[in-house]
């Protein structure tokens, strides 16, 4: 019995997605750009997605930008918004916990002359809106912090920060990959200038995702060509996998993210009942439905995580995007804890599909595991 | 007596999304609804109201205010 337990990586498309996708690929061939019927039917398809889309974070359809997914998505809103910066260049504020695709973008603006302030977390991952108040200086002008965490889960208080940054004229954007149709994003009420979303995090296709820019924000391109998005992001529509994308935000519910809730609690419960010394990062309250994140005392992840594979259950050490580096997880270094404790991190992402049944066999493998392996170490 | 009539304002909107976009408003609505619409001058004024028409819907006025234009549609039955 295999158990895949890494849905904060990549989710297993919804069948109901797939068959959505089908219609399109190798049936109705026309480009979406294109003005003849063929074309428009592919264009009306985009058009439902946008809307569709829209609907869900309280948006407009013409402030839905489509992208090839979520790392395209923070690049954009970060890079884009700066290069409207002129040679003025300017502050950013970020937190030490983003995504490396935010990270990256910004370290590669400071070399360009920008000046990039990193907030720090408490032990929970929370970003404290008192500590981006502090950072604020005249010159800042966007800050990015995320909607939850990808390695710990917890929740960061969006609603505030958007508060704080609208009273300061700053532009505030928010990297929703993770938390898109299990948390409620509310692009108005949050005051959020820019959204980024996620495709394959919620059962679509990989490879398509969404930049949100609010009516009025100006942002230069970053792909060039045609005039696709209103002439701010040329490229040809993947239309199936923009039809699918919406069929998975039409299909994702409220109902869901509550089992999903309800089954993570069950399974931190009973690890910590069944293994001693076991740390959970993140926050008890404020974390998403699906991410779990331990360390084991004695316990390096990656063994860990290597012998769980053999035994057909999948779990990483950190983001997927970084699951390669021996480096110790950034996020978990920042929680203020040590770099043995950061390499002895393990996340456990849970689905709507996750049954009992599988936690109940992932536990009995993780404590046989990590039994296994304070014998070898102790 | 029936109420205003809804507006989809499609500034800005290029070809051939604002067609989309009044055909998915359109297909929301009950038979015999009327619609106004928003559209710039120049490539939405040449396109959409053909594409409106080759769908069955009829355009039953049609105003210009600056470089816009204002479109009553009303959707087929």
């Amino acid at each position: 019995m295999k158990i895949y337990l890494d849905n904060a990586a990549t989710t297993v498309p919804d069948p109901r997605v797939i068959k959505a996708m089908d219609a399109f690929l190798g049936k109705r061939v026309g480009n979406a750009s294109s003005l003849h019927s063929v074309g428009f039917q592919a264009a009306v398809a985009v058009e439902q997605a946008r809307e569709i889309i829209a609907g869900r974070i309280h948006a407009r359809p013409e402030e839905i930008y489509f992208t090839s997914g979520g790392t395209e998505s923070n690049n954009w809103a970060i890079k884009g918004i700066a290069f409207t910066r002129g040679r003025k260049k300017g502050h950013i504020i970020v937190s030490e916990i983003e995504h490396p695709s935010v990270l990256e973008p910004v370290r590669w603006l400071e070399k360009q002359g920008f000046r990039v302030s990193y907030v720090g977390v408490d032990r929970e991952g929370i970003v404290s809106v008192g500590d981006v108040r502090k950072a604020m200086t005249a010159k800042t002008f966007l800050v990015s912090i995320m909607h939850a965490n990808n390695e710990i889960g917890t929740l960061q208080p969006v609603s505030e920060i958007g508060r704080l940054c609208r009273e300061e004229r700053v532009f505030f954007h928010t990297d929703a990959c993770q938390s898109f149709t299990k948390e409620n994003i509310d692009v108005r009420c949050d005051s959020l200038d820019l959204v980024t979303l996620s495709s394959h995090k919620i059962h679509g296709p990989r490879g398509v995702g969404v930049l949100y820019i609010r009516g009025g924000v100006k942002i230069e391109p970053m792909m060039h060509g045609g005039k696709q998005e209103y002439g701010k992001r040329a490229g040809t529509y993947n239309t199936e996998a923009i039809v699918g994308f919406s069929k998975a935000v039409e299909i994702a519910s409220v109902g869901d993210a509550v089992k999903v809730a309800r089954l993570r609690d069950y399974f931190i419960g009973k690890i910590e009942a069944k293994i001693e010394d076991v740390v959970l990062y993140g926050s008890r309250h404020k974390r998403l439905c699906h991410i779990v994140n331990f360390a084991f005392k004695d316990v390096e992840g990656k063994p860990l995580a290597a012998l769980l594979n053999k035994k057909g259950i999948f779990i990483s050490t950190g983001s997927a995007c970084s699951a390669n580096s021996l480096e110790p997880s950034h996020v978990v270094l920042a929680l203020q804890m040590s770099a043995a404790s950061a390499h002895g991190a393990v996340r456990i992402s849970l689905s709507k599909w996750t049954t009992k049944k599988e936690i109940d066999r992932a536990v009995a493998s993780f404590q046989r595991t990590v039994d296994h392996l304070r014998k070898l170490k102790r | 007596m029936k109420g205003p009539v809804e507006v989809l304002d499609l500034t800005g909107v290029p070809c051939p999304a604002n067609s989309a976009r009044i055909l998915l408003k359109l297909a929301q609505r009950a038979g015999d609804t009327l619609l106004d619409i928003i559209l710039d001058d120049g490539e939405p004024m040449e396109n959409v109201p053909a594409s409106l028409e080759d769908e069955g819907h009829k355009i039953v006025a049609r105003e210009r205010k600056g470089k816009q234009w204002k479109l009553r549609i009303q959707k087929s039955l």
